[in-house]
């Protein structure tokens, strides 16, 4: 980060970022602090250590080598063993079946390439 | 209409342009990687190769997470429909990348909190950050004693490292 623009803060007040972000501070007891964040559903807001685990586990993950992959191959289980995989969006008031929402077990396998 | 895509670990590869992934925000962490070509295996085996088209030396061991020993659900969020155009949950294809960890098959591990999923109509694609506590670094072959015998039962997070 170049620039850390630090601002201080009472219960209640806020700031504003961008056009359409708005950050409030909501609550503070022994240390922590509760934020209430107004933002776009575009903008995607996570806790920072969570995005870091992610991000670090991706740089960990682009460091694999074919040659160690393939050998460990040969070494596990054999396939198949198909376990359940289903893929959610939660229902929005006043659509259709909730089966709408829902697909189950689809098998990335069947993935056209 | 095929393209040439150089890689680090494979080559010079031809792939037809059509299958290609688009991902926009990239991989997290990899912004400047926005598309991404599945090298499949010819034989049945548990990881495919995610390789950036735009970076040679950009790679993913990815798998079916259909190939976990536990269940596996992924909750989209409005916004995941938008910036993927789907229209339909079954139309996404979901995948977890693999981190591979010295030669012991106990040292690979799914994450399984930063799944990518795809809009197989359009191939657009993006790595999801679950709001569920999933571990991002779960065991894929652990020992079987271990691993929950029971169907039905989830992934889940409780003791192991995160």
């Amino acid at each position: 980060m170049a620039t850390v623009l630090a601002l201080t803060r009472k219960v209640g007040e806020a700031i504003t970022i961008g056009p359409d972000i708005r950050v409030v501070v909501l609550h503070i007891k022994g240390g922590i602090v509760r934020l209430g964040i107004d933002a776009p559903r575009s903008v995607a807001v996570h806790r920072d250590e969570v995005y870091s685990r992610i991000r670090e586990q991706n740089r960990l993950a682009a460091s694999a080598d074919p040659l160690t992959t393939l050998d460990l191959e040969r070494l596990t289980p054999k396939l198949p063993r198909r376990t359940h995989v289903g893929i959610t969006m939660p229902a929005q008031p006043g659509e259709g079946s909730p089966d709408a929402h829902s697909c189950e077990d689809r098998p990335f396998r069947r993935h056209r390439s | 209409m095929p393209i040439r895509v150089r890689t680090g670990r494979f080559g010079d590869i031809e792939v037809d342009e059509r299958t290609l992934l688009m991902m926009p925000s990239g991989i997290i962490g990899f912004p400047h990687a926005t598309r991404y070509v599945i090298l499949d295996h010819d034989r049945p085996a548990p990881f495919k190769w995610l390789q950036a088209v735009d970076d040679p030396e950009l790679a993913f061991v990815i798998m079916d997470p259909g190939d976990l020993p536990c269940e596996y659900r992924v909750l989209l969020q409005p916004q995941d429909f938008a910036d993927l155009d789907l229209q339909a949950p079954c139309d996404a294809a979901v995948f977890v990348i693999i981190t591979v960890r010295g030669a012991d098959p106990g040292g690979i591990t799914a994450n399984l909190r930063g799944p990518v999923v795809v809009n197989e109509r359009t191939r657009f694609a993006k790595q999801l950050i679950l709001s569920d506590d999933l571990p991002t670094r779960f065991p894929v072959w652990a020992e079987p004693s271990t691993m929950p015998t029971e169907p039905g039962h989830a992934c889940a997070p409780a003791g192991l490292p995160g």
